[in-house]
């Protein structure tokens, strides 16, 4: 097994972050825009970029709602984000362990 | 490939800022700490609120045994101690507010309108029961009966309302403290006008206790 079974849209510091933080909003919850960057700390450009890389993954949704003062883009992890942040974490695991252990899935390396 | 790098100039990210190499301690290590950081930002602090209307609870409801302790006939809680009540209530109302409030700040979805409708319910329960209670008064109910129902009505309907709960929660614990509040409501109001705050008071504010120990106990990552 090596570093190259690691899914490598999610295999990067900022899109990591960006996982991790959005599994853990209950289903059909989602997270604001400037509520994620400011929990992640990038540059809203940054986080928009890796955001597109995700979202052309399928791993994250955005939904724009509201005009002007009220205008909110929200970002949630879909059914097959959640699923590749589990093989991730899964895959992560076994190679931190140098095992190949038998399936088991938990976003905890 | 194109669209990427001109996403990433037009952004001001660096490549390095952009995909920087990863180790796999370090993957880890990330990973660890954007959970724990999601955890602490994220989830409202449910137990330290439930600690503090445990002490509301116990505190106020102590306050008002207290002023009618004694007392033969029964005339009613001093405005003082009433007072007291109603500034400790202002105080859990407050803190709540602030405590979930910048916790859920961002967060969107089905949840939140379910949270939404369930603290409405409260306020609007809260009122009624006031309100009510403002009529008996009128209607010329004696004031033991007044103060029996000023102590176990507001419970009553609590407890009613996080019975209900886990459709927005979907948490046992907040279900069984419903399911005490209720009890304690319903039997405590045999103890009479002046038995009933100090029995209600106490069994209601350690029920919300207990809930805020197994919370915090649940919630460490």
């Amino acid at each position: 097994m090596s570093d190259d079974e690691l899914d490598s849209v999610i295999h990067a510091p900022a899109r990591l972050r960006i996982m991790v933080t959005l599994s853990m909003l209950a289903g059909g919850e989602d997270l604001s825009f400037t509520r994620l960057q400011d929990l992640i700390g990038l540059t809203p450009g940054n986080l928009i970029t890796h955001l597109r890389k995700l979202e052309d993954a399928g791993y994250v949704t955005t939904v724009r709602s509201g005009r002007g003062v009220t205008a909110r883009t929200g970002v949630s992890l879909t059914q097959p984000g959640r699923a590749a942040l589990e093989r991730y974490a899964t895959v992560l695991r076994q190679l931190l362990d140098g095992t190949d252990p038998a399936d088991g899935a938990s976003i905890n390396p | 490939m194109n669209e990427d790098a001109s996403a990433e100039r037009a952004s001001g990210a660096t490549a390095d800022d952009i995909d920087e190499e990863l180790d796999l301690r370090r993957a880890a290590a990330i990973m660890q700490e954007a959970r724990e950081r999601a955890l602490h930002e994220l989830r409202a602090r449910y137990p330290a609120v439930f600690a503090v209307w445990g002490l509301v609870l116990m505190i106020g409801y102590g306050v008002i045994w207290l002023s009618v302790l004694g007392q033969h006939p029964y005339t009613g809680p001093t405005p003082l101690s009433l007072l007291a009540l109603t500034l400790l209530l202002a105080v859990g109302a407050v803190t709540t507010v602030i405590i979930v409030g910048r916790a859920l700040t961002g967060i969107g979805g089905a949840s939140v309108a379910q949270r939404r409708v369930h603290y409405l319910a409260l306020t609007a329960g809260l009122v009624g029961i006031f309100a009510l209670e403002g009529a008996l008064a009128h209607a010329g109910a004696s004031d033991s009966l007044i103060g029996v129902y000023g102590a176990v009505a507001p419970m009553l309907m609590t407890g009613a309302i996080y019975t209900a709960s886990p459709a927005l929660w979907q948490d046992w614990s907040t279900r069984a403290l419903g399911a005490w509040l209720v009890v304690v409501a319903a039997s405590s109001a045999y103890a009479g006008p002046v038995g009933v705050w100090g029995v209600a008071g106490l069994l209601a504010g350690l029920g919300f206790m207990a809930v805020a120990v197994v919370r915090r106990g649940r919630d460490r990552p």
